[in-house]
């Protein structure tokens, strides 16, 4: 399962929409719905649109998917809805939100011991609940406890501070 | 004399572009390259390349002395300059002949005289060409306004000192004129610090149109037809096409007429572009003169069926010109589309990015000017043509739907490039019908506004994204809805 959102599909003013995307053996399932998509060489496909095969071409560039359909560029954006963007603050524990929303349920509290992957909190954005994680094992430092409470982008939503490891102590 | 080895002073499209004639005609080439440009496109078809140096990268590329040496040290006896960096600087072709290298562009004093924009214009009026009726403040201030008001309305007031425009008044109407002057004055004052005006008769709704001529070293002089470059944003032009749409014979007959009548007096010689504007009234003004090769050379190889560049050089090693006026044919249609970094939806800014994936486009009729090769960085350091793509036709309307697939088929993935806008542009109702001129993009901005993606598009796209998205530990996580079952109950 991938979040994804598409630049410029959204009118001026509103944040792109994300929508889940997963890869099947037959091509892929978007919000729900199958596509079918065959692979006609590198990075390109074919698949039905409006009723006509087109061809569809792409290319990776970082959390970027660039991607061609009938003569017109679209990038293709992964949105990892537990982690901030950028590796200093994913190393340090830092999970910050990555697009404005509200906390609608805390699963942790402050000063427990946490390994990477447990669920700290869940957070609604844009019509998406999404698990916020622990992305280090470590001790929970701080978390956004209140249900309810809304935050910008870019708010810091869980600390995890490392733990020194076994062998250390 | 015969050129054996060419240093082309130029990178990206237009260095592949003149290494390729030369190869053709048996003459090796030379060409430049600079750390911030490694991915060139010339460097792998030219026969030997020589490393420039200089920040920013451009200064390299306009160190005459630098590249007039790397030119000799690497066996060279020709320089191409090809457009834009020193291809219009007098001093670089002075100094290029004086090195002893045959300099492929006209005489070092016609580009003098040409560059001159006062000059040149004066040149143009002293041969009967016609310029936009004009008057300048500084040669009698007490009867300027009289002046201006006889050129007849609409009338353009700016500043003599002024430009990009600063202090840029239209009068329409007689009576708002002595309003208008002292308005103009007022802020050329504050702008430039010079209050003198100029009053030039405003051409409402112009075409740009340009005649390209050549001339060899005997004293023959022809032009080659006329090309319209309308299409513009922010004085750069995006779709140039030949001929002209909207051109009728007579007046197409004296646009050229003029052109060759300017370029002979002036003594031209090599590839010229006479730059003129046509009104809706069939009246046409001289601009400029340019002296080089243009970038949309190009649709009048098409419509010809000649190589410029093959004549350039020919011309250079004092051959007359390969055909006499009466012999030049003129086929169909062709038209160009400048490819550019930038997004063209958000105001045209550039961007820059890598170069993912490029293909060209394939087909009759089809030519694809790659200035880069998959791989390349796109930077800041250089201007944002990244490619020329133009279609050839019977007709203006073939050489069109031939343009609107090839676009479509044009793939160019990592940097924002304008190729669906072009696509729309020449898509439009009002472009099919030549109604062109220099307002035409502000005009039909609306409509030329980008279309959301249906719904099958964005499942498509969406789709092909996850398709080859290198799998990340983070998708491993729990479909959302599916974790938070036990906790909404």
């Amino acid at each position: 399962m991938k979040h994804l959102s598409i630049d410029r599909s959204a009118p001026p003013g509103e944040r792109p929409a994300v929508h889940r995307v997963s890869a099947t053996p037959t091509g892929a399932r978007v919000d729900g719905l199958p596509v079918v998509l065959q692979r006609t060489g590198p990075g390109e496909y074919t698949t039905r649109v409006d009723g006509r095969s087109e061809r569809v071409h792409t290319a990776v560039g970082g959390d970027t998917v660039h991607v061609q359909l009938r003569g017109r560029a679209w990038r293709i954006e992964r949105i990892d809805p537990t982690l901030a963007t950028g590796g200093a603050s994913e190393a340090q524990g830092r999970s910050l939100a990555p697009m404005p929303g509200v906390v609608t349920a805390v699963l942790a509290a402050a000063g427990k011991l946490v390994s990477r992957g447990d669920a700290l909190l869940v957070i609604e954005s844009m019509k998406l609940q999404t698990t916020i994680v622990a992305a280090i094992d470590g001790e929970l430092l701080e978390i956004a406890s209140v249900v309810g409470a809304s935050f910008e982008r870019g708010t810091l939503l869980a600390h995890v501070h490392p733990q020194a490891d076994g062998a250390m102590r | 004399m015969t050129i054996r080895r060419l240093f082309v002073a130029n990178r990206a499209e237009i260095a592949l572009r003149i290494v390729r004639t030369a190869r053709r005609m048996g003459i090796e080439t030379v060409v430049p390259w600079h750390a911030a440009d490694r991915h060139g496109p010339a460097q792998a078809v030219a026969d030997a390349r020589v490393e420039l140096f200089g920040e920013p990268p451009v200064a390299a590329f306009l160190d005459a002395a630098a590249l007039i040496s790397a030119a000799l040290q690497s066996g060279c006896d020709a320089i191409h300059p090809g457009y834009g960096f020193l291809s219009e600087n007098a001093g670089f072709a002075r100094a290029v002949a004086q090195a002893g290298l045959v300099f492929v562009g006209p005489p070092a004093a016609v580009i003098e005289l040409m560059g001159d924009k006062i000059a040149a214009r004066g040149f143009a009026i002293r041969h009967g060409i016609p310029v936009t009726p004009s008057a300048d403040e500084t040669t009698d201030p007490a009867s300027f306004a009289e002046r201006a008001r006889a050129l007849g309305f609409p009338l353009l007031i700016k500043g003599a000192a002024g430009g990009g425009g600063k202090g840029m008044q239209i009068v329409r109407d007689p009576s708002t004129l002595a309003d208008a002057i002292a308005g103009a004055r007022d802020e050329s004052q504050r702008y430039f610090g010079d209050g003198r005006l100029f009053a030039e008769r405003f051409v409402e709704r112009p075409r740009h149109v340009e005649v390209q001529v050549f001339g060899d070293t005997q004293g023959n002089l022809i032009h080659l037809g006329e090309r319209e470059c309308s299409i513009q944003r922010r004085f750069q032009k995006l779709v140039e096409e030949s001929p002209a749409p909207a051109l009728d014979r007579t007046l197409r007959g004296s646009l050229c007429e003029a052109a060759v009548r300017l370029a002979s007096a002036a003594g031209y010689v090599n590839a010229g572009t006479v730059e003129c504007i046509v009104a809706p009234d069939g009246a046409f003004y001289f601009l400029e003169m340019n002296t080089r090769l243009q970038v949309e050379h190009p649709v009048t190889e098409m419509v010809t069926g000649l190589d410029l560049v093959e004549w350039q050089l020919r011309v250079a090693q004092g051959e007359p010109l390969p055909l006499a006026q009466s012999a030049v044919r003129h086929a169909g249609h062709a038209i160009e589309c400048r490819l550019l970094a930038e997004d063209a939806d958000a105001g045209f800014v550039p961007d820059t990015g890598r170069v993912l994936k490029l293909q060209a486009p394939q087909g009759p009729g089809l030519r694809f000017e790659a200035g880069v090769t998959e791989g390349a960085p796109v930077t800041v350091a250089f201007d944002s043509l990244l490619g020329k793509l133009v279609a050839h036709g019977a007709s203006r309307e073939l050489a069109i739907s031939r343009m609107r697939a090839a676009l479509a088929d044009t793939v160019m993935l990592g940097v924002t490039v304008n190729h669906h806008f072009l696509s729309r542009v020449i898509g439009h109702p009002a472009f099919g019908r030549g109604e062109t001129d220099t307002g035409f993009l502000e005009r039909h901005a609306a409509e030329l506004a980008p279309p959301p993606p249906t719904d099958d598009e964005r499942r498509a796209l969406l789709a092909a994204a996850a398709a080859v998205f290198p799998d990340s530990a983070r998708d491993a996580i729990p479909e959302p809805y599916a974790s938070m079952g036990a906790w909404r109950n």
